[in-house]
């Protein structure tokens, strides 16, 4: 039976943390449960930990770009709150239901990271309750810092493995004057040429999507410039993602991302490649989908980890072990002493 | 640890490179002794390796002899991170210089840690690319220096600073493990330990090659002079401009004594008169940067500039920048040293600050100079001295440890892209209490759990949870701050 914790601070989350570590309790950590299904497959552990009771915006100064909140907090209300200021934070993937705690947890990046970054990229500070439940703070809440080690960057991607994120500084930036998308359906051979001359410029897309039959362009900036590439015709609104029982997201050096679009549709696979980003999302229904499309983006010289879906899919969700394994054990031992934390979410026990 | 000044030990790493990539000849030793700050420490011994290999030999050496490892670039640093401290063994990169491949495709290089930033720019020019992170100091600094000090410049306002350009590098671990973190392929499975190595001020690993994104050249670009009547009304300015919708990719303030130190230098016909100036960059397409500049001009004449200065072309945009980046070099003309500081604060307290360090500076009888990242509320204020005059010395540090203070007080961090080094160690407790050090302690100890890698830099003594403190903050005798 799992048991659950809801702690409504930081310091309810960190208490809960000791006395878990004390117990030698293992605890699942949730957000908005909508990057849940990733890692192996494992028994429910002892507790599970949702943040979604920590949810206070702490901060939000629209003059310096910044704001600080709670992690549970829905990252839908956070861009409401910065659109109030004509803001945004424009390199988070922000999912119904997703905590901005969980989209920084999963380091999951949004389409405009051609133009703006990736997600890590935005997090100045961080509060973590560690493993053994202690809230430490790294980084610095001003828009530019380099004080002390960069625990923000630790952070983004450890998936609750070195400790809950519960409270964060993000670095907002301001709404373009216009945004728009612009598509056509055309060959691979003529996709790809569209695709590189809108990275080509003049204009720097904000999003440029490959996917089977079609490509689309989304444009940000002043009137001017959201104007339809030649060639391409304006949509009524961003493309659909690729859907399937589950999801992996391969990287490859942005150049190579052609050649896996193209041997991923040979496979019959779905997929969007975020061309010159290096990232490809691509549907999977069984264990063979992941399967095929990783031996092609290793090929490649990437890497692909499955990012969604059931059990039976994610046997080997991250596939070959990265360099600094070993370094990365010491790190979570540092601070999740015990090993109570998300223990399945990340490769510890790569064959 | 051990010290190296038995000629043995020399031998043993002669052995190792060759005679004259080993450097213990005393005087030599002093120079390795500094960087860029005004700190000065011991050096014992210097070596000079070529390849990752030799690295790996002479951080095994150094472990087998017991010696304290310091990696340094080109020694511009100015928190002391690259000075050693009670004889310890420099591992230079200084002579690892190639870049090892341009890709024009990603667009990516891949450089050794020697090559210098500006070196870096130069060779990707004809290519219509450059590489975004451009210290001041960058005809004289290395990547691998920008890497360890997650060094910034004018031009990380829209762009961010070093590590948000580091795609991937091989790094030698105190051991002599070499790990390859990252590349161009984003996002590998596990902890981004590539992006947390960046800013690790030599403690986590050296550097051995770096792979940094390049950026595509803007299709064009305006760089603006606006000269204000009061410090306050350029600060107030900066705040417009932003909350305007606007990022400009550059937005740096000077104050009236150093735009005239400035004006001697170069002859760039600054407004002399003016109490503040303000440099801005807009780029991007020709809309964008016509959308862009309207409201740095509007902003900008709203807040009582008195004129707009465009730069007419090429030259004068560089005339410009030569300004803005002469200026430390300019403050010769005013007292023979300088002690230059690196804090942040939130953009919307910049002028009160302002106005506190020239009372703080007033109150020590002291010149201050300000030229500054404005955009993004990153501070510089430089305190210009004598160093021969020891009391005049003490109230330059006093003033220094007021102003870190009062950046503190508003919110703001210690460091917008110097680095912490020894200058700043001692300050770490005023932005982290003793949870967030020690968690600070465990990553770096991850990293090099032996502790041999440049110690004593970053970390206060005492940041360990439990770590014996006998004699805190103390600094090895001879060692000048």
């Amino acid at each position: 039976m799992t048991e659950a914790l809801s702690p409504a601070t930081p310091q309810e989350a960190a208490a809960a943390l000791a006395e878990a570590s004390e117990a030698r309790a293992s605890v699942g950590v949730v957000g908005g449960g909508t990057r849940s299904r990733r890692g192996r497959p494992a028994p429910p552990p002892d507790r599970l930990l949702r943040t979604g009771g920590m949810r206070r915006v702490v901060a939000h100064e629209p003059a310096d770009l910044t704001v600080t909140v709670e992690s549970g907090l829905a990252a839908t209300v956070l861009a409401e709150l910065a659109a109030s200021a004509g803001q945004a934070w424009p390199q988070a993937d922000i999912r119904e239901g997703s905590t901005v705690g969980g989209v920084l947890a999963a380091a999951a990046s949004g389409r405009r990271r051609l133009r703006m970054g990736a997600v890590r990229d935005s997090l100045l500070e961080v509060v973590i309750a560690t493993g053994d439940g202690r809230l430490a703070t790294g980084g610095g809440r001003t828009v530019k810092g380099v004080a002390g080690y960069d625990l923000p960057r630790l952070a983004v991607g450890s998936l609750g493995t070195l400790g809950v994120i519960v409270q964060v500084t993000l670095k907002l930036w301001p709404v373009p004057a216009a945004s728009g998308w612009f598509g056509a359906e055309a060959p691979l051979a003529d996709r790809l040429g569209v695709a590189a001359r809108a990275l080509a410029g003049p204009a720097r897309p904000a999003s440029v999507l490959l996917a089977p039959g079609a490509v689309a362009v989304e444009l940000i900036g002043p009137e001017e410039d959201v104007r339809p590439p030649e060639g391409l015709e304006a949509l009524p609104g961003a493309p659909p993602e690729p859907a399937g029982r589950g999801l992996l997201e391969a990287g490859v050096p942005p150049p190579r991302l052609g050649e896996l679009a193209a041997r991923l549709e040979e496979g019959g696979l779905v997929y969007e490649a975020r061309m010159g980003v290096g990232t490809c999302l691509v549907a999977v229904e069984t264990a063979d989908d992941v399967a095929r499309a990783r031996a092609v983006a290793l090929g490649l010289g990437g890497h692909a980890q499955v990012v969604d879906g059931p059990d039976d899919l994610r046997a080997d969700p991250w596939g070959p072990a990265p360099p600094g394994l070993e370094l990365m054990r010491r790190l979570r031992d540092a601070f999740d002493p015990a090993g109570i934390l998300n223990r399945d979410k990340l490769l510890w026990e790569v064959s | 640890m051990a010290t190296v000044r038995a000629p043995s030990i020399s031998d043993r790493f002669v052995a190792l490179l060759d005679r004259e990539r080993v450097i213990d000849h005393p005087l030599e030793r002093r120079l390795y002794a500094r960087d860029g700050s005004i700190a000065e420490g011991d050096c014992g011994l210097v070596v000079l390796p070529e390849t990752t290999e030799e690295v790996v030999a002479c951080v095994r050496l150094a472990a087998e002899l017991d010696l304290a490892v310091v990696p340094r670039g080109s020694g511009t640093g100015l928190c002391g991170g690259a000075v050693p401290l009670r004889g310890g063994l420099v591992v230079s990169v200084a002579r690892m210089t190639r870049v090892l491949e341009i890709d024009p495709e990603v667009p990516c290089a891949r450089v050794e840690p020697g090559v210098l930033n500006l070196d870096l720019s130069n060779a990707v020019r004809h290519l219509g690319l450059h590489y975004a992170p451009d210290p001041s100091s960058q005809q004289a600094c290395s990547i691998g220096g920008n890497v360890a000090t997650n060094a910034g410049g004018p031009h990380c306002l829209a762009s961010g600073v070093t590590a948000q350009h580091v795609l991937g590098m091989e790094i030698v671990l105190g051991d002599g493990e070499v790990l390859r973190l990252g590349g161009t392929a984003p996002d590998p499975p596990g902890y981004d330990l590539r992006g947390f190595v960046v800013g690790g001020e030599g403690t986590l690993g050296i550097v051995t090659e770096v792979t940094v994104r390049l950026m595509r050249n803007p299709p064009e670009v305006r760089t603006m002079l606006l000269d204000f009547p009061s410090v306050r009304a350029a600060g107030e300015a900066v705040g417009g401009i932003i909350s305007g919708g606007v990022i400009p990719a550059a937005m740096e303030m000077m104050d009236r004594l150093m735009t005239r130190a400035v004006e001697q230098f170069v002859h760039a016909d600054l407004p002399v008169d003016a109490a503040a100036v303000l440099l801005v960059e807009v780029d991007g397409t020709p809309a964008e940067v016509a959308a862009h500049t309207a409201v740095v001009e509007g902003v900008g004449h709203a807040h009582g500039a008195g004129r707009v200065r465009v730069a007419r072309d090429e030259g004068e945009r560089a005339l410009f920048w030569k300004a803005r980046k002469s200026a430390f070099g300019a403050v010769a003309r005013v007292a023979p040293n300088y002690y230059l500081h690196d804090c942040v604060v939130p953009r919307t307290r910049l002028v009160e600050v302002l106005e506190q360090i020239e009372r703080i500076a007033a109150a020590r009888d002291l010149i201050v100079m300000n030229v500054f990242h404005a955009g993004d509320g990153n501070l510089h204020p430089l305190i210009a001295f004598d160093r021969r005059d020891a009391e005049q010395v003490e109230r330059v540090h006093a003033a220094g440890k007021d102003i870190i203070e009062a950046c503190v007080a508003v919110g703001g961090v210690l460091s917008g892209e110097h680095g912490i080094g020894l200058e700043k160690r001692d300050f770490m407790p005023l932005t982290f209490d003793a949870v967030s050090l020690d968690a600070q302690a465990r990553a770096r100890d991850a990293f090099d759990p032996g502790g041999r890698l440049n110690p004593e830099k970053v970390l206060p003594l005492g940041s360990r949870c439990g770590e014996l403190v006998l004699d805190a903050g103390s600094l090895p005798p001879g060692t000048w701050l």
